[in-house]
C-alpha cells in the first residue's frame, strides 16, 4: 500500500499514513498542488510554521517508463507568495516511487535552532540531528552522506542559501554519480526547507524500477512503445542527446529572441562561444561528457558533464543557466559560466534567478556587464551572508528595489528565463499568466514559436499565442503529474500516439480506465487548483502581467514590443 | 542571364551552420559566418545544393531570424542560419 510520510518539525514526529482516497490517483505536481491547496493556508507566512513542503514522485516514477523519474516539490513560495511546484531530475523520485511513497510532507517549525536530517529506508524513517552538516555546501553534504551510508543513496539537500532563508534558494538532489546538481530550483523552496530546520533527506534504498504495477505485461508493451515514440522523434532521439539543452543558445540567438544585457537586445555576437556545440567540444576535450542522463532510464539524456579548469565538474550546464550567466551578462567565457553555475549549485541558489539578479545588478552598475570576475565575486558573497549576498539571494525583484532599478525582468517576483517575450510572444503569455511566476517550462511556447514542433505560430506576432500558451500550460501540468520529463512533449506534440500511450502506461500501472480526454481534464484541474490557491493568497489579474518595459521598449532585431492585450491574457484560463 | 550577372555583380548571403551540419562543409566551424555568392534567382534549395548540404538534414532554416521554406528566394545580404532538429528547455 502506498504511504504518505509526514514529518512534523515542531514535534519531531515522523509517521507513515495511508493515502486518502482523494489523493490515490494523483502524483507529482497534481499531488503537490492539491495537498498545498488543501493543507496550507494561502495567506500564511511562507517561512513560518503553517507552510508545508510536499515532495512527490510522479505517477510513473519508479517504473521502467522511459524518462519518468522526475520529482515534484511543492509549497507556498517565499519568492512569489503564491503556490509553487518546482520540478527536478536526479535519482530521488524513482527511489520514492519504488518504495511506494506517494509524498513526503514536511510541516511545522522547530522552536529551537538546529539542523536535522531525515533518514529514510525500507526499514522506516527517522529524524536525526545533523548539526555537523550545518552551513555546508550541497556538494559536501552529498559527499558526506554518500560516505556515511553508501554511494547509492539519494540526498535531497539545501545549501547555506536555504539555511539563511534566502527567497531564491532551491533544494537539490543528486544524479547517479553523486553530483548534487539536480535542482528544484525555482521559487525559494530551499528556504522553506531551511525554515523547518531540515538540512537533508537521505533516501537509502537500492531500488529504481520497483514501483508496483498492476498489469505488468500491458505496461511493458506501452513503455516500449513510448520509448520508440521518443527515440523516433528528431528532437528527443537525436537533438537532445547530441548537445543537450544548450543547443538552444544558437537557434534562439539566430531567431533574435535571446535576452542580452538584461533584456535590452535580442542577439549576442558571442552567443556561439557559450552554446551547446562549444560546450560539447570542450567537455569532450577535457574528458567530460556531452550526453548524460540525470536519472537511470532516461532515453533523451539531455544532460552533460563539464570539467572545469580547477578540476571540479559542473554537471550539467543547462541552456537557461548558460544564458543567464552568459548573454544576459554579456559574458562569453564558458568557464566563467560553469563557475557561476557551480557556485549556485553549491550554495543552493536557483541559477535562473541568480542570473537575472546579476543582470539587474549590472544594470545598476554594481558589477559591469561582461565582467566575469566581478560576477563571480558578487555571487561568492551569498555564502558569506553579507548584505550584497543577501540581496542577490533575494532575487531580481529585491535587487531592483534595493538599487532603484525598474527594468527588472520578473513576474510575480520570479525572474524571466532565456527567451525574450517580445520575440517569443507565446512564452510571454506563459510568463505573465502561469500561477508559478515567470517560468518557461510552464507552457513552453518556444516549441511552436521557434522550434517548429507541434505546429508553427509566428513568434513576433500576437496571433494565436494565447491559445498556444493555454494548451501548453494544460498539457504541461498533466505531464508534470506523471513524472515524465517535460521534454517528452516534443515527441508527444508531434505524434498522435503520444498521449494515448502515456495513458496506457498509467492505466496498466494503476488499473484505471483513463482516456486521453482525462489527461486534459487533469491538466486543467491542476491549473484551477493552483489559481485557487493564488487567488486566496491575494493574487489578481494585475499579477498576470509582464513588466512594463516589455510593452514600451523595442527589441532588436525584429523591432518588437510585447503587445498582447490585458484582456487577451485574462482569457488564458477560460476553461 | 540576369542583369546582375551581366554586370558581374553577385548577390551575397551570410551563412551559418550549427549543431553538426558543419560536417558537410570543408573547414567550417559551427556558427562561423561565411559569405556565399548567389545568383538572383536562387532560393534556399539552390543554396543547400550549392553547399552540398543534404536537405533532409536541415530542419530549421532561419533567414534574418525568421523561419523560411526551401522555396524562399534569397536577397542580397540575407543572414541564413541552418539547423538540424534541435530542442531543449
Ligand atoms: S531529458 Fe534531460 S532533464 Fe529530462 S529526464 Fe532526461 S536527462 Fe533529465
Amino acid at each position: 500500500m502506498p504511504k504518505i510520510l509526514r514529518v512534523n518539525m515542531t514535534t519531531k514526529e515522523v509517521k507513515f499514513e495511508d493515502v486518502p482516497e482523494k489523493y490515490a490517483a494523483l502524483g507529482g505536481r497534481g499531488l503537490t498542488s492539491q495537498m498545498v491547496l488543501d493543507d496550507v493556508p494561502p495567506t500564511c507566512e511562507p517561512l513560518g510554521e503553517f507552510n508545508k513542503l510536499v515532495i512527490a514522485p510522479g505517477l510513473l516514477s519508479g517504473t521502467n517508463a522511459p524518462s519518468s523519474g522526475r520529482l515534484s516539490v511543492g509549497g507556498k513560495s517565499p519568492l512569489t507568495g503564491g503556490i509553487k511546484e518546482s520540478n527536478a531530475g536526479g535519482i530521488s523520485s524513482q527511489k520514492l516511487g519504488s518504495m511506494g511513497i506517494k509524498a513526503i510532507v514536511i510541516e511545522g517549525k522547530p522552536s529551537e535552532k538546529g539542523s536535522y536530517m531525515l533518514k529514510l529506508s525500507e526499514e522506516g524513517a527517522e529524524l536525526v540531528a545533523a548539526d555537523d552538516l550545518a552551513g555546508k555546501g550541497t556538494y559536501d553534504v552529498t559527499k558526506i552522506c554518500r560516505e556515511r551510508f553508501n554511494d547509492k543513496v539519494a540526498v535531497i539537500t539545501i545549501g547555506p542559501a536555504g539555511e539563511m532563508l534566502m527567497p531564491s534558494a532551491g533544494l537539490t538532489n543528486n544524479d547517479t554519480e553523486g553530483n548534487s546538481s539536480r535542482y528544484a530550483g525555482r521559487g525559494g523552496l530551499g528556504a522553506v526547507m531551511g525554515s523547518k530546520g531540515l538540512k537533508a533527506i537521505v533516501i537509502d534504498c537500492n531500488k529504481t524500477f520497483d514501483a508496483p504495477v498492476q498489469d505488468s505485461d500491458a505496461f511493458k508493451v506501452a513503455a516500449k512503445k513510448f520509448t520508440k515514440i521518443l527515440l523516433d522523434h528528431p528532437v528527443c532521439g537525436q537533438g537532445l542527446p547530441a548537445y543537450g539543452t544548450n543547443v538552444l543558445m544558437n537557434i534562439i540567438n539566430e531567431a533574435g529572441a535571446l535576452p542580452v544585457r538584461n533584456f535590452s537586445k535580442g542577439r549576442f555576437d558571442k552567443a556561439n562561444d557559450v552554446g551547446g556545440e562549444k560546450l560539447a567540444e570542450v567537455a569532450k576535450e577535457r574528458g567530460g561528457k556531452a550526453t548524460h542522463a540525470c536519472h537511470p532510464g532516461c532515453v533523451m539524456r539531455c544532460s552533460n558533464v563539464y570539467p572545469m579548469p580547477d578540476g571540479k565538474v559542473c554537471a550539467p550546464i543547462e541552456y537557461e543557466t548558460a544564458w543567464c550567466f552568459g548573454p544576459n551578462l554579456e559574458i562569453s567565457d564558458l568557464d566563467v559560466v560553469a563557475k557561476l553555475n557551480y557556485i549556485c549549485n553549491d550554495v543552493g541558489l536557483d541559477t535562473i534567478e541568480a542570473g537575472c539578479t546579476l543582470g539587474v545588478l549590472a544594470e545598476a552598475g554594481v558589477i559591469a556587464f561582461g565582467d566575469g570576475e566581478a560576477a563571480i565575486k558578487a555571487l561568492e558573497e551569498v555564502e558569506k551572508g553579507t548584505p550584497l549576498g543577501r540581496i542577490i539571494g533575494g532575487g531580481s525583484a529585491v535587487a531592483g528595489k534595493a538599487f532603484g532599478i525598474t527594468r527588472v525582468p520578473a513576474v510575480k517576483g520570479q525572474g524571466i528565463p532565456a527567451y525574450d517575450p517580445r520575440s517569443c510572444k507565446g512564452n510571454g503569455v506563459t510568463y505573465a499568466t502561469t500561477p508559478m511566476g515567470a517560468d518557461h517550462t510552464a507552457g513552453y511556447a518556444v516549441t511552436a514559436n521557434i522550434l517548429k514542433v507541434g505546429g508553427h505560430v509566428d513568434p513576433n506576432k500576437s496571433d494565436g499565442q494565447v491559445e498556444l500558451s493555454r494548451n501548453l500550460q494544460v498539457a504541461t501540468a498533466a505531464v508534470d503529474a506523471t513524472g515524465l520529463c517535460l521534454f517528452v512533449a516534443f515527441a508527444v506534440l508531434d505524434n498522435p500516439e503520444g498521449v494515448p500511450t502515456i495513458v496506457e502506461m498509467i492505466n496498466a500501472q494503476y488499473g484505471t480506465e483513463l482516456t486521453p480526454d482525462d489527461v486534459i481534464a487533469l491538466g486543467q484541474q491542476i491549473l484551477k487548483v493552483e489559481r485557487e490557491f493564488n487567488a486566496k493568497a491575494g493574487f489578481t489579474k494585475a499579477d498576470d502581467r509582464l513588466p512594463e518595459f516589455f510593452t514600451t521598449e523595442v527589441l532588436e532585431p525584429h523591432k518588437t514590443k510585447f503587445d498582447i492585450k490585458d484582456e487577451e491574457l485574462d482569457e488564458v484560463f477560460n476553461f | 542571364m540576369t542583369v546582375a550577372l551581366l554586370r558581374g555583380e553577385y548577390m551575397q548571403v551570410e551563412v551559418r551552420v550549427f549543431s553538426g551540419l558543419e560536417k558537410f562543409l570543408d573547414q567550417k566551424r559551427f556558427g562561423e559566418p561565411f559569405s556565399v555568392e548567389v545568383q538572383d534567382n536562387w532560393d534556399l534549395r539552390s543554396l543547400l545544393d550549392h553547399l552540398s548540404i543534404p536537405k533532409e538534414q536541415v530542419f530549421t532554416k532561419l533567414v534574418n531570424g525568421k523561419h523560411q521554406e526551401l522555396d524562399y528566394k534569397l536577397n542580397d545580404g540575407d543572414r541564413v542560419s541552418l539547423f538540424p532538429p534541435v530542442g531543449g528547455g
